[in-house]
């Protein structure tokens, strides 16, 4: 492998990376149009056809609360697509960032094989050499605090874009007369609720009886057993003998 | 021909070697179905909820140690421990005589969605180490956690130490809020109630993360080695075994998950000493039981750094710690540990007996 040939693998890394540079500050500004969902495509030519300029829908009425009958539906999707809007900018960011780690890399390959040349090397060997050097330049940036606050970020954008994805789903199914996310975890919580008495009560009643008939050996482990123990929390003792166990269904 | 004629023929012929590898690969794993795993035989001796407690049968004499009662992490599948006949850390301490209960934590799912943290130690763990006491009429048992599992153990054991006659900690993170520690570095910065939020979280979802960790060699670099097992039956299976646990994650309960990250990644309260559990405070110095805490020198998910300082947190007078040359899951089925790793556990144990 010749020096000639990781330079040009920089040079197209580094191509790469200005490309996602301009992509960041693209999606910075607003969303591009090159990137607009196919969804705003009929907004975009019915604002064209009144003539009223350049379609940007995050700037178009800049904290307009919504209005009307609908305004609910207006405001989660306005939310979800400020969050996609952040997702989007974030990910550039992101993709930016592992260019960089990829290029990194690569000075770091071509300066270990400008010291040592990599002449009677197996292909095996060479991609080897390439992962150490790409995982070490990985693992430096990986440590570092801005990684860390990006990697987050995409994660929080992620899991609020579910929350809200969530609540426009909520008022669907309301409609449609369908049991609804909000109406199982209710039953959740009472179930949970429920059976965190009873085994409280069951406990205690079992402490109690215990105590009251003084058979176990007091204070010790077999008598707190009996207090707590499986029969008292709704546990199933498997009673028949040792088997097999089948295989069981994956989630 | 001249020194870099040679050299590109050389690479060629390499190249053309690995190809053919790699295409006997494929025609061996064509028609390979679905691999065994978790081979040792045992049975189910209490379910509840999700949760099953397994008793495995007895492969040798007793050694008429105390049971022990292995409680796994909730994030990945327990067979790792049993995954086939020759690399099985359970089955090397049934051949040593030893008694041995597994906790599986199973799949959770909605219904679970609203089980903290606290119900798990103090409510499952508690009940399984009660069922073991009561049904061999013994105040205190062997706990050996494994990995969150480690973590979990040692919370229990610090509100019922009594109930704890050794404790055996292995990969088990202490301070999560070590430099080396990266999974917690990222941690940090998430809004783990906001993830939460919208229920459980997926196993999908942390295996991203637990890739992202190396993601060269867990998504690039493992694979191209597979094309050079020359196809190779036995081997593949074995990659194939693990391959399929790796990826066998469960969803994680939402209340359970966001109070681990909280309390023990983002607020580090168990080596704190500010964890509380069920009303009642953990307290690491509450542990007098002997310990032995076995960490790997080259794990990339729970760094030595985060396992090495429980020895300054415990009560106990009788603390040794092992370090195993292994990764975190080398620890188990790498051909130098598989055999050793279980044989100290038992010989440590026998020293205590």
């Amino acid at each position: 492998m010749s020096s000639g040939f990781l330079k040009a693998w920089v040079d197209q890394a580094g191509a790469f990376q200005e490309m996602l540079a301009r992509l960041v500050e693209q999606s910075t500004a607003a969303v591009p149009p090159s990137m607009a969902s196919p969804l705003l495509a009929p907004w975009k030519n019915f604002v064209d056809t009144l003539g009223m300029g350049d379609f940007n829908p995050g700037q178009m009425f800049p904290g307009m609360p919504a209005l009307g009958v609908s305004r609910e539906y207006q405001e989660t999707a306005a939310r979800l697509l400020d969050l996609s809007k952040q997702f989007q900018q974030r990910y550039a960011e992101f993709a930016q960032q592992n260019a960089t780690i990829m290029q990194d890399a690569f000075h770091v390959l071509k300066k270990r094989f400008d010291e040592a040349p990599p002449a009677g090397k197996t292909p095996a060997e060479l991609y080897d050499a390439w992962i150490d050097c790409a995982e070490g330049t990985y693992a430096q940036a990986a440590h570092s605090e801005r990684f860390a606050r990006l990697l987050a970020e995409l994660c929080n954008i992620s899991s609020a874009f579910k929350v809200e994805r969530g609540k426009l789903t909520e008022q669907i199914a309301r409609h449609l007369d369908l049991p609804s996310r909000a109406e199982v975890d209710t039953l959740h919580r009472q179930v949970h609720a429920l059976t965190t008495a009873i085994r409280a009560a069951t406990a205690s009643s079992a402490a109690s009886g215990t105590a009251a008939s003084g058979s176990a050996t007091s204070g010790s482990a077999a008598s707190r057993s009996a207090a707590s123990g499986a029969a008292a929390s709704g546990a199933t003792r498997a009673s028949k003998p040792p088997r097999k166990p089948r295989k069981r269904a994956k989630k | 021909m001249n020194a870099s004629t040679e050299s590109l023929a050389e690479m060629l012929q390499s190249a053309a070697a690995m190809q053919e590898s790699g295409r006997a690969v494929l025609r061996s794993m064509l028609g390979m179905g679905d691999v065994e795993v978790g081979t040792s035989e045992k049975h189910c001796v209490l379910s509840e909820d999700k949760i099953r407690l397994y008793r495995y049968s007895a492969l040798a004499r007793s050694a008429n140690l105390k049971p022990v009662l292995i409680c796994y992490a909730m994030v990945n599948r327990p067979y790792l421990l049993d995954l086939q006949p020759d690399r099985s850390f359970i089955r090397e301490l049934l051949l040593s005589g030893l008694d041995v209960y597994l906790l599986d934590w199973g799949y959770p799912d909605g219904a679970d969605r609203f089980s903290g943290f606290e119900a798990y130690v103090d409510g499952y763990l508690r009940r399984c180490i009660e069922f073991v006491l009561r049904e061999h009429v013994i105040d205190s048992l062997t706990l050996l956690g494994v990995c969150q599992g480690g973590t979990m153990s040692l919370c229990y054991a610090a509100l019922e130490p009594e109930q704890i006659a050794q404790l055996i900690t292995m990969v088990t993170p202490v301070d999560f809020k070590t430099p080396e520690n990266l999974l917690s570095k990222w941690a940090q910065h998430i809004d783990v109630e906001l993830l939460t939020q919208s229920g459980n979280v997926s196993g999908d979802f942390l295996n991203l993360v637990y890739l992202s960790l190396m993601p060269f060699r867990l998504t690039q670099q493992k694979y191209v080695n597979l094309l050079q097992m020359q196809g190779d039956r036995v081997q593949l299976e074995n990659f194939m075994r693990m391959e399929k646990w790796i990826f066998d994650s469960p969803d994680q309960p939402a209340a359970a998950f966001r109070e681990f990250i909280q309390w023990f990644f983002q607020e580090n309260r168990l080596v704190r000493g500010e964890l509380t559990l069920a009303g009642r405070p953990v307290r690491l110095k509450n542990l007098t039981a002997p310990l032995l805490n076995i960490y790997a020198s080259k794990d990339h998910l729970v760094p030595p750094s985060a396992s090495i300082p429980l020895g300054a947190h415990i009560g106990s007078q009788d603390y040794q710690s092992l370090e195993v040359d292994a990764g975190h899951i080398g620890l188990y089925v790498g051909s130098k540990t598989r055999k050793s790793v279980p044989a100290a556990v038992t010989a440590w144990l026998q020293a205590r007996r």
